[in-house]
């Protein structure tokens, strides 16, 4: 399979691609890219907006209104400012008109919202929420739990409790994730792999779509500027599209495996110091099946993304024709963010033995879940056996598209060369 | 002896029957000329000869044994649609073709140089190829077919789109190369050019072959009764003449065909009695042009005015 006309093809891609600017550029900024995603990502989600919040907090008795701002005061979000509270005594009987006083600062910026909690929350724990934006939670949301601790410490003041009973009243449920897997040891476990698990789904998912649109255009360059009639009056159409792929299969293997290095340093190295919560637990063989399996994916996809390219004749036909190739990709992706949440449901189970989708689960599946090795074999099985079925069928469309002209041929005809003596 | 043998080749592509049961020969040290008009299948013909194409039926038989890579291998071919990776730098792309054929090293790479020094390249080395102009983008392509030293040159429609100095300059190669005993095989529409370059020719017409064989047997088999006349002044007592069959003008040159050998020395008796001036007169002689249009019948894009 690997004569010299083969190599020669796969020593110009990799020529042309690997000194190429593009190539160098999308391996520096798509790391930052991603990084830069998930941190706006984290930064507008922390983001709520409620800096400069002023509330005021009202009772219907002093000593209520006392032991509220003693509480509050430790809160962090009083002390560095985020808010401001303000505190007052009303009646629930006076409570209509004291609001009505209220309604210019209210309207304007001198108060956001009032929380009024009347002497009846101590038995139903019910408050009131005054704002002119009062479907805006975040300050309900805020308050809710210290004023639950104060009305908890109101309610059992007189219960004759220990502290140690209070404290535990106060608590909220707290869960520590252990995952339990074929080791011998159960360890407890973070958010590392999940996140890790969406950096590998992305880095696939934007790899094949990028790359195997370069692969795609340089079939078509290589179509359009007719170069290909004199590269088979040397090699056949099967070298030429041998080479063409392994040249570029291994361009993008190279730049995933630099892509990697930065989790290879997290897990091997103790040059970083993550947070417990954010430890992940792979082994340096996982990155290498990521790798394996990345390798039979960019086969697999640029193969069929080469075909198209063969098929039509202008880039903007070949833009419109390719959407077949983009939904293999595009499908699995999705479905590999449903196995984040539950990597034990069913469709992420099936479609991780399913041909091209597997190449997309599989990887994200197995940082999730302990996956005994048989299943990891089963899905290289599907994929040598898609690349198997399907290349003999992309190589004939391929022979005859790449030197056909004239107009978009329609999928009926394409499927036709296929039985094409070529 | 010969050495390519066309033996029934056939191809269709869907309805289209592009490639009819063509057989011919090329025999060794020939220069051999594939001639049709546009879309009688000669290209399809060539890339079945080098295996582009696989045929439906027939086969190309190399010296005794079936086409396969050792003939890509010791053919340069160049297309009718040519076209270079732009991005690559030009010594490069010459390297890259060579190697394609098997061949490189120091000595190859010298070859390339010397090509570029002769044909005025020598500071474009390094350049892209999308930074030269469109004629010197042709002579890199030039370079590109013949560099590994072929021992067939095949070229399509080798002359459609050249300027005159590069149409000079691939004549100029192809007289080399059949000085060096390399074969040469080229399709062309342009009747004169073949009839100037080559030895021996195949007709093609709506994808079957209707004549082949050694230029000079043929013309001589078709020129009986056949006069070639340039002239000055009016032939056109000529027409419905009792002993002329057929006038045809092919613009430089008439084309007359007497009814009877004899006819021929009356007919130039005929034109002096009527004062014509004859600035050629040629018995017995006919033009590839004149040969195909008996053939094929009607004249159409066969009539187009060749460069050379």
């Amino acid at each position: 399979m690997f004569n010299h006309r083969v190599l020669a093809v796969l020593k110009r891609e990799l020529r042309e691609k690997l000194m190429s600017k593009s190539f160098i550029l999308m391996t520096i900024l798509i790391p930052v890219f991603m990084f830069g995603i998930i941190g706006v990502q984290t930064l507008v989600m922390s983001y709520e907006g409620d800096s400069n919040t002023k509330v005021e907090v009202i009772t219907e008795s002093a000593q209520l209104t006392q032991k509220c701002q003693l509480y509050f005061d430790d809160l962090d979000f009083v002390k560095d400012g985020t808010y401001k509270i303000t505190y007052n005594t009303v009646a629930a009987s006076d409570i209509r008109n004291y609001i009505d006083n209220k309604k210019q600062d209210l309207m304007g910026d001198k108060l956001t919202g009032i929380i009024f909690i009347p002497e009846k929350a101590l038995e139903n724990k019910k408050l009131e929420y005054y704002s002119n934006t009062p479907s805006n939670r975040t300050i309900p949301q805020k308050i809710d739990g210290p004023v639950n601790k104060v009305l908890l410490d109101e309610y059992f003041s007189n219960k004759n409790l220990s502290e140690d009973e209070l404290q535990f009243a106060r608590m909220g449920i707290d869960f520590s994730s252990f995952k339990v897997s074929e080791k011998n040891e159960i360890e407890e476990q973070g958010f590392g792999n999940t996140i890790l698990a969406y950096l590998f789904s992305f880095m696939l998912y934007i790899s094949l779509l990028f790359s195997g649109q370069m692969t795609m255009q340089s079939v078509q360059e290589e179509k359009n500027s007719k170069i290909v009639e004199v590269l088979l009056s040397s090699v056949s159409s099967k070298e030429l599209m041998t080479g063409k792929i392994f040249g570029s299969t291994i361009t993008s293997t190279f730049q995933m495996a630099i892509w990697l290095l930065p989790v290879l340093a997290i897990i091997s190295t103790t040059w970083f110091v993550l947070p417990p919560e954010f430890v992940v637990d792979i082994t340096v063989g996982h990155l290498i099946y990521f790798l394996i399996n990345f390798f039979l994916a960019v086969i697999i996809f640029h193969g069929l993304f080469a075909t198209v390219g063969a098929i039509f004749e202008n880039s903007q036909e070949a833009q419109s024709g390719m959407w077949p190739v983009m939904l293999l990709i595009m499908i699995p992706f999705f479905i590999s963010f449903s196995i984040l949440r539950n990597p034990n449901n069913p469709m992420a189970v099936v479609s991780s033995y399913l041909p091209f989708a597997t190449l997309m689960v599989m990887p994200g599946r197995y940082t999730v879940v302990d996956l005994p090795l048989w299943q990891l074999f089963v899905s290289g099985l599907v994929n040598v056996a898609t690349i198997a079925a399907i290349f003999p069928l992309a190589g004939k469309i391929y022979r005859v598209g790449i030197l056909r002209t004239g107009k978009k041929p329609s999928w009926s005809e394409v499927i036709k060369w296929m039985k094409y003596k070529y | 002896m010969y050495a390519l043998e066309v033996k029934n080749l056939c191809k269709s592509f869907g309805k289209l029957k592009a490639v009819d049961n063509a057989s011919f020969n090329v025999p060794e040290g020939s220069v051999f000329g594939l001639i049709g008009r546009n879309g009688a299948g000669k290209t399809t013909t060539i890339r079945m000869m080098m295996n582009i194409y696989m045929p439906d039926s027939g086969e190309v038989i190399l010296r005794g044994s079936t086409v396969g890579q050792e003939f890509k291998n010791s053919v340069g071919y160049l297309p009718e649609e040519r076209g270079l990776y732009k991005k690559m730098r030009v010594l490069e792309t010459l390297l890259y073709f060579a190697e394609l054929k098997g061949k490189a090293g120091k000595n190859l790479t010298k070859k390339a140089k010397e090509y570029l020094e002769r044909f005025d390249l020598t500071d474009r080395i390094n350049s892209k190829v999308e930074e030269l102009s469109k004629g010197n983008q042709q002579k890199i392509q030039f370079i590109a077919t013949i560099l590994h030293d072929p021992e067939f040159v095949i070229l399509d429609e080798p002359f459609s789109g050249l300027d005159p100095i590069n149409t000079n300059l691939l004549r100029e190669i192809i007289l080399e190369k059949k000085n060096e005993g390399k074969i040469i095989i080229f399709s062309t529409h342009l009747m004169d050019f073949a009839e100037k370059m080559c030895d021996h020719i195949a007709m093609i017409d709506h994808g079957k072959i209707i004549l082949n064989g050694s230029l000079s047997q043929l013309k001589s088999k078709y020129a009986q009764r056949n006069i070639s006349l340039n002239y000055e002044g009016d032939i056109s007592f000529l027409n419905n003449h009792q002993m002329v069959e057929k006038i045809s003008d092919f613009g430089n040159t008439t084309g007359i065909k007497v009814k009877l050998p004899e006819h021929t020395q009356q007919l130039l008796k005929l034109l002096i009695d009527n004062n014509v001036t004859v600035k050629k007169f040629d018995a017995n002689d006919i033009s590839l042009q004149e040969i195909f249009v008996q053939l094929a019948g009607k004249e159409e894009d066969v009539m187009e005015v060749p460069y050379v």
